[in-house]
């Protein structure tokens, strides 16, 4: 068997597995799968942008919480059953990016990474502010409802529905396009490249994820407030994620996802202060060591393509 | 006289109160080569940016096929028919040789395919097409940038600096491509520094000095003429 057939054969097996995995599992496994399926559909959205086209966004998590709000209030509000309050958070992220997008990618390396990290904070002020929506600082809670598996499920859907646009983005030529921008973006627009328009729609690609995984999070935790779905600490995950598998590639945030989200967890039961220690250990040593990540290492020696 | 391709009218483009390029106006007829050059900083490359949209123009106009281009963007320059190369390499490093070629194109993916294949064989670089352009050494991404330009057949082709640091075997091809070009109808205007490829290329040359045009005329006429001795040996 060819490795292509022996990855695909892996591929589907694990797929199968995880299916099945809710009739088996105990109830911290099904949580720590349904959290890697989150961390993987966010990775591989940071991707789609950033380690594309090279626009580094410093906010992404402003989508998760514009996601999470939205899900919330539409579900408390308007009686919304909670995948399709899924749906629309991954919209309503999308007019976010839309909206802040335009302008924002005008900005050239550490200016647009600033300006995503200020969006973050616009946006975190703005549910705070507008109490009589979002509840302001009290937050929202959500009625209960115990959809764990189906979460589950949807999580998983997620993850896999980012990672297969990815792949389907790398293998195409508007992907090789986004990469232009990331080479060379003077050269690119010489080439007759639409840059401005390239990178708009791998902004709203990599908003609709983060949007839809965040409703899909705050109906999982019943109860959504300001700090807890606008943390930098999980923009600063996702690019951590994506550096250490490898950016600009199809699986490499899912590695580091898988990878991250293991280690951090088997850490954290043990020594709860070391961990943080061991998680900036590891930005520094990536960064130092391995700034293209582990398959863009693997990808550069053995000449392998971008969709490993 | 043809009706020109690239008319050029009284452009200016300072920075920061020193003109870059001052007044120059130029216009270039269909399936010919010409040829620009100047002293360093006489404002060659700056009159490109100003041609191509990369850099804004402060005033003048620029006219491709009798239609004002000046003040669209770069992309949409391109698109009109305009091809350039720079003079730094600026291959996509880290897409293939192929991927080089592939990127620039619309339409048909096979049909694209196809062209930038025979495109790589005429550069012999066929047998790196999967190579990353990074990875290739500088003549070799020399001729990737020549033949991506090529890719979107353009019918004005502006080559930075074509000859700077390719060896002489391939120069001779490089400069066949430009003769085989040009009796395909395209327009070429090129920088370069080597005279010898001036001389032999070109049927027209501009001379700039300081930003402006100080000689314009056959090759044999500007070699001899006092002004554009005076540019490059002083007085």
């Amino acid at each position: 068997m060819t490795p292509r057939g022996t990855f695909r054969l892996g591929l589907v097996v694990l797929v199968a597995a995880l299916a099945v995995y809710p009739a088996v599992g105990t109830g911290y496994g099904l949580r720590a799968v349904l959290q890697i399926f989150m961390w993987i559909a966010l990775a591989a959205s940071w991707n789609l942008i950033s380690g594309l086209t090279g626009y580094v966004s410093f906010g992404h998590v402003a989508f998760f919480g514009a996601g999470a709000y939205t899900g919330a209030i539409l579900i408390t509000r308007a009686g919304w059953s909670w995948p399709t309050a899924a749906l629309a958070g991954g919209l309503a992220a999308c007019v976010v990016a839309l909206v802040i997008g335009y302008p924002c990618l005008r900005l050239k390396g550490p200016y647009f990474a600033i300006a995503m990290l200020g969006l973050n904070e616009v946006l975190r002020a703005l549910v705070s502010y507008f109490e009589g929506l979002t509840g302001g600082g009290n937050g929202i809670s959500l009625p209960t409802l115990e959809a764990t598996v189906p979460v589950y499920y949807a999580m998983g859907l997620a993850a896999a529905a980012v990672t297969l646009l990815t792949y389907l983005v790398i293998t195409s030529r508007f992907g090789l396009r986004l990469m232009t921008i990331r080479e060379d973006e003077v050269a690119a627009e010489a080439m007759g490249i639409d840059t401005a328009r390239h990178k708009l729609y791998a902004f709203l690609l990599s908003a609709a994820g983060p949007g839809i995984v965040g409703a899909l999070a705050a109906r999982d935790q019943g109860y959504i407030e300001p700090i807890s779905v606008f943390p930098l600490a999980t923009t600063i995950t996702m690019i951590v994620m994506v550096l250490f598998g490898g950016k600009g590639t199809v699986w490499g945030p899912v590695l580091g996802a898988v990878v991250l989200f293991v280690s951090q967890e088997l850490v954290w039961a043990r020594f709860p202060y070391l961990h943080q220690l061991l998680f900036g250990s590891i930005i520094v040593a990536v960064v130092l060591l391995m700034p293209r990540g582990v398959l863009g290492v693997l990808q550069q020696r053995y000449h392998l393509p971008r969709t490993i | 006289m043809a009706r020109p391709v690239l008319e050029v009218e009284r452009l200016c483009k300072s920075f920061g109160g020193v003109a870059a390029v001052d007044r120059v106006s130029l216009a270039l007829e269909p399936g010919r080569i010409y040829g620009l050059i100047g002293p360093n900083g006489s404002g060659k490359t700056t009159l490109f940016n100003c041609i191509t949209g990369i850099e804004r123009r402060d005033v003048g106009s620029t006219r491709f096929n009798g239609v004002r281009i000046d003040g669209l963007k770069p992309y949409e320059i391109a698109r009109q028919g305009i091809g350039r190369t720079f003079q730094l390499i600026r291959v996509f490093p880290e897409l293939t040789a192929l991927e080089n070629l592939l990127v620039v194109t619309r339409g048909s993916l096979a049909g694209a395919e196809a062209r930038a294949l025979e495109l790589l064989r005429f550069v012999k670089l066929d047998g790196l097409k999967h190579e990353y352009a990074g990875n290739l050494s500088y003549g070799q991404q020399k001729l990737v940038e020549f033949v991506r330009v090529l890719m979107r057949d353009p019918s004005l082709i502006l080559l930075d600096e074509p000859a700077a640091g390719v060896n002489r075997t391939l120069l001779n091809d490089l400069l066949e491509a430009v003769r085989r070009l040009r009796d395909d109808g395209k327009t070429v205007l090129l920088v370069e520094h080597d005279m010898k490829v001036v001389m032999g290329l070109c049927e027209t040359v501009f001379v700039l000095d300081h930003g402006e045009k100080i000689a314009e005329g056959p090759p044999g006429v500007i070699q001899a003429d006092e002004r554009v001795i005076e540019a490059y040996f002083g007085r």
